[in-house]
């Protein structure tokens, strides 16, 4: 079948308690994900939704799977771009293993279909934000670039 | 044509200066390298190799553009496995670009066969490599002192 994958992975300093608890949490969402904030119960079929600063959905969908500080696959749907929110909805994974006395934190994000404008949208999306995440554990700043909504959007 | 490809993209906060003298100074490399340095004069047309902690050279090539602190075009083989070496010469494109504060790093390895060994082999390594070169750079320490951790002794499996 035809397939759009991105996958990243990233070696970060830090517990998978600390990683989970940024992951997933909105005070630290904030800070490395452009002001934005996730909206869900965090259980098995509870919805989820990516809030911007102004309370509107970017992103929304349903958490697939979830094992709090291992894994947490979400099923994810553009909300904001109409020629991405008609390709549906794409699954995204992520995965933090303990390697040593840092985490490897890995995400997977893929569509059942060649070219996804989505998918190619997070490649460029994911990188900075994961680097940010990153810096927020390791320093306790996020990079500044990161902690806005972009004004032309 | 075939073609396997990896393409890494990081954000580091840092000047192009220090990251491109991280990439091309010795004595930083081994850092977080786990323990190897890189031997060039890196300029266009020298030769290039990548030198393990005991001196066994792993890969080896030459410099195909330098443009200091921007752009590193490096033409790579494999030298120790022999099924990797026998894949041939790759392309490793590095690029310094600003974001703010920070600069983008973007590594792109290319070989024109697929599959790969080769791109399999570094799709696992840069990420260890440029995490570890985002902590020394940002932190002050590497986020991985060794590459394989959680190896099983016995089966040698990760």
């Amino acid at each position: 079948m035809a397939r759009s994958k991105f996958i990243y992975v990233i070696y970060i300093r830090t517990t998978p308690e600390k990683c989970w608890k940024a992951l997933t949490t909105p005070e630290f969402n904030r800070q490395f994900f452009y002001g934005t904030t996730q909206e869900s119960k965090w259980k098995k079929g509870a919805s989820w939704r990516l809030l911007k600063p102004d309370g509107e959905a970017c992103d929304s969908g349903e958490v697939l799977e979830i094992e709090p500080l291992k894994r947490l696959v979400l099923k994810w749907r553009n909300e904001s771009v109409p020629e991405m929110r008609k390709e549906g909805y794409s699954r995204m994974t992520c995965t933090i293993e303990k390697h040593g006395a840092s985490v490897k934190l890995t995400i997977v994000h893929e569509m059942d279909k060649a070219r996804s404008k989505l998918i190619e949208s997070v490649s460029d999306g994911w990188p900075p934000i994961l680097s940010s995440l990153k810096s927020l554990l390791e320093t306790g700043k996020s990079l500044e670039e990161t902690r806005h909504w972009p004004e032309e959007i | 044509m075939k073609k396997s490809q990896f393409v890494y993209v990081t954000y580091i906060k840092t000047t192009p200066e220090k990251l491109w003298s991280a990439l091309t100074g010795e004595k930083f490399m081994n850092q977080y390298w786990f323990g190897c340095h890189c031997e060039s004069q890196w300029t266009a047309g020298s030769s290039w190799k990548l030198v393990s902690g005991d001196g066994q050279i792993l890969d080896a090539g030459e410099i195909v553009e330098a443009d200091a602190p921007r752009r590193l075009v490096i033409r790579w083989q494999h030298q120790s496995k022999p099924e990797l070496k026998a894949e041939g010469p790759s392309l490793c494109t590095i690029e310094l670009e600003t974001f703010g504060t920070a600069i983008k790093l973007s590594i792109t390895h290319t070989i024109e066969r697929e599959p790969s060994k080769l791109i399999e082999a570094v799709s696992g390594g840069w990420p260890k490599v440029i995490s570890n070169l985002k902590s020394l750079l940002e932190y002050g320490s590497v986020a991985l002192q060794d590459p394989y951790p959680n190896k099983n002794p016995y089966s040698g499996k990760e």
